[in-house]
């Protein structure tokens, strides 16, 4: 009896000692963060945190050296890799925040998102006001228009800019241009002449459309919910306005989603994942479909695929609803944030505001990578000037996201508008039980909003 | 007296190390799964809201967790009948029959066991593609046109693709086990079953059957178990949940809720689901197989 109960009190002991190592552990790093606060003038360690897309990592670690030549009490370090998430999350819940982050919203761990519903991001309004390190220009003049006043930016919609725009990407329908050349296809302006070309290709074995995996509706469908309604119709769909879909703009963009389902190659919806969705890439490189939503990186990332005699990528706007109708080119960015926690705030600022400098830029622009600046586009080579002066050819700007709310379970916007693609696309969900899924999850986000 | 306490005092020295680790370790992270089930958090921010049991109310009226759950159950179900019955055939085969090259087909079969869930998910999917896949060519051949599948883009099939899959991954596992419990029933039992004039059949079903019993209800445990943790491998890396959730099971919706939705408590309220679930399932499943051990 005696030993059981030693038994206990010793195990319960160590039990203790053991739990409050691990909060004095908790303690300690909370002293260090705020004991190392504000300290300028001595030697500041950025720490930023990005993502390894297709750029790489060296323009990082280039434009690192650059920053440092001229601010020599700083030193940048870098957590660079591809699923950043998972290596920066449990430091994080640890409480050691990076300073810096290059990490979008829509993917799918959601990070960023997470902070933004925390309000865990800092509100980077006084960057915009800020000089660019090394040269006269404030870097909102310096940012190309209309990329800060977005709901991908200002996540709130009060105005407030809390994610810069970083490294853009005209979005649209990538197609073989030498293949409509061959067969003297024009490239539809509407959808009306969209279905047809889709008969017409259909007769020569070809289908209309293939996409990679549902979640690239993200551009297409905005674009198209601009053509249908203009921005303010996109701005109320996106802030989840009661009976939007509900709406004849929106529900023509719905239709023809549910109509594009018949002309899409029917492999498709099997290699919508990520593991095969380059299978739906390469079925316009062989000439097995004629258009997929994609962006700008594509060419990139198909570059060692295998494709069909004289391929050529050409890109187009998505068609417009009426002849004459506007037509609009999604333009996708990253984005550049500083978590709340962060302890070199004005040093990770200052970081922020050199991005837009013309030095860091071309940096970037040496990897492919493009900056929202002013006067980008001239430094473009061939291939990319095709693709970035789209906007320039008549097509419209479309940019934003769905705004953030407070976290709902269960409830996942994204998953219900382009999730359900896959079941519109194979006919198993028709646009009216579609439209009225994304009027639900709408209910449940409009009163969680910010 | 004194030598028993100092006895005592020594074992408890003994078997505290591996106390505190399987609390740190085992108890603690579960008991933190089961607290934050009650809270509204996203999993970083110090406004965590203590909810009650809100998160599981959710759950009844949340038609992705019913779906997930229900593509869970039928997995767990699909894949434990079928593996089971292949891996038996195969291991009385293996252990029964002279086969030549017996230790070859051992091995054989045991392969996919080694390999990773990653390589399995590059293999079907190789397996399960709509045109140069195996399984559609194999239907090309023999001209069974109809047969021919979007096996991993039609809706109402994928998840019995996923469980293919499985099925092909674990019967190499389970059959070793068997075999080597097989290998231990006395030879004699058979030959007197023999002279007896039971068939292949008969001896099977009265000798092999009750005697490895005791092993394959463990393997039933095992089929639980597994399936759950693999297919959210699997799923992760083959169909990423999809068509439109078709394959999502319920470690995958977890994973979706308490990241990608930035809804953590309510991820650890699926958790808690799940661990109920699965302790509860092997429970029974344990309790309604439970015969008397037979000693030889």
């Amino acid at each position: 009896m005696k030993m059981k109960h030693l038994l206990f009190a010793l195990s319960a002991l160590f039990l203790v000692i053991a739990l409050s190592a691990c909060s004095g552990g908790d303690d300690s790093s909370d002293n260090k963060a705020n004991g190392e606060n504000g300290d300028k003038d001595e030697e500041t360690t950025l720490h930023v945190a990005a993502l390894e897309s297709a750029y790489g990592a060296d323009m990082w670690k280039k434009v690192a050296e650059a920053y440092e030549a001229t601010n020599e009490n700083v030193k940048i370090e870098f957590t660079i890799e591809k699923n950043l998430e998972e290596v920066v999350r449990p430091e994080m819940q640890a409480g050691s925040y990076p300073d810096v982050f290059l990490l979008a919203t829509d993917r799918e761990e959601a990070l960023t998102e997470t902070l933004i519903k925390e309000k865990a991001v800092e509100n980077l309004s006084d960057v915009l006001e800020m000089k660019v390190p090394g040269e006269e220009a404030v870097v909102k003049d310096k940012i190309l228009d209309g990329f800060t006043d977005t709901l991908a930016t200002n996540p709130y919609g009060d105005g407030e800019t809390y994610l810069a725009p970083m490294f853009y990407s005209p979005t649209g329908l990538f197609y073989n241009e030498s293949l409509f050349e061959e067969k003297g296809w024009e490239v539809p302006q509407t959808w009306d002449e969209m279905w047809e070309l889709g008969d017409k290709a259909k007769e020569e074995g070809i289908s209309l459309f293939t996409y990679p995996i549902a979640g690239y509706f993200d551009t297409l469908l905005g674009s198209m919910l601009y053509a249908s309604g203009g921005p303010d119709f996109y701005n109320s769909a996106m802030t989840y306005e009661d009976n939007i879909w509900e709406t004849k703009e929106a529900e023509r963009v719905l239709k023809t989603v549910e109509k594009l389902g018949e002309y899409t190659h029917p492999n498709t919806v099997a290699n919508a994942n990520p593991n095969d969705f380059t299978k739906n890439q390469q079925l316009v490189l062989e000439n097995k479909a004629l258009f997929m939503p994609n962006g700008s990186w594509v060419v990139d990332e198909m570059k060692e695929a295998p494709r069909a005699d004289g391929f050529e990528w050409g890109m187009a706007p998505v068609p417009a609803f009426e002849e004459g109708g506007d037509r609009y080119a999604f333009t996708f960015f990253e984005q550049i944030w500083i978590p709340s926690a962060a302890e070199n705030k004005d040093a990770a600022k200052d970081f922020i505001a050199y991005m837009y400098s013309d030095e860091a830029a071309d940096i970037f622009l040496e990897a492919g990578a493009v900056q929202p600046i002013e006067g980008i586009v001239e430094k473009l080579n061939d291939q990319k000037k095709i693709f970035y002066s789209v906007y320039e050819n008549g097509a419209l700007p479309a940019m934003g996201t769905f705004a953030s709310t407070e976290p709902v379970p269960g409830a996942s916007i994204s998953d219900e508008v382009y999730g359900t693609i896959d079941s519109v696309i194979s006919g198993k969900t028709t646009y009216e039980q579609w439209k009225k899924d994304i009027e639900e999850v709408s209910d449940k986000l409009r009163p969680a909003m910010k | 007296m004194s030598n028993k306490k100092a006895r005592n005092i020594f074992i408890t020295v003994c078997i505290s190390p591996a106390i505190i680790l399987f609390i740190l370790f085992m108890v603690v992270p579960t008991v933190e799964v089961f607290r934050m089930s009650m809270y509204s958090w996203g999993g970083f921010s110090n406004t965590k809201e203590f909810v009650g049991f809100d998160n599981f109310k959710v759950l009844w009226n949340d038609a992705g967790f019913i779906q997930s759950f229900q593509n869970s159950v039928l997995l767990i179900v699909l894949v434990a009948m079928i593996t089971i019955v292949f891996a038996l055939f195969f291991a009385a085969l293996l252990t029964k029959e002279n086969l030549k090259g017996n230790n070859f087909f051992r091995i054989i079969f045991y392969i996919p066991n080694i390999l990773s869930i990653v390589v399995i998910a590059g293999i079907f999917s190789a397996v399960y593609d709509p045109e140069s896949g195996l399984l559609n060519s194999v239907f090309d051949i023999f001209s069974l046109e109809s047969m021919k599948q979007m096996w991993l883009g039609n809706q109402s099939i994928v998840i019995y693709s996923v469980a293919g899959a499985l099925v092909w991954q674990a019967i190499g596992y389970y059959m070793v086990m068997y075999m080597s419990s097989m290998a231990s029933i006395p030879a004699s039992y058979y030959e007197a079953a023999s002279l007896e004039g039971a068939g292949k059949l008969k001896q099977f079903t009265s000798i092999t059957l009750p005697l490895i019993w005791n092993n394959i209800r463990t393997t039933l445990t095992f089929y639980i178990i597994s399936t759950i943790n693999l297919s959210f491998l699997l799923v992760k890396a083959m169909t990423g949940g999809g068509p439109d959730g078709s394959t999502e099971v319920f470690l995958s919706y977890m994973y979706a809720q308490a990241y990608g939705n930035s809804t953590y408590g309510y991820g650890m309220a699926i958790g808690v689901v799940v661990f109920l679930f699965s302790f509860a399932l092997a429970a029974i499943v344990s309790h309604i197989t439970k015969r008397d051990v037979l000693e030889y």
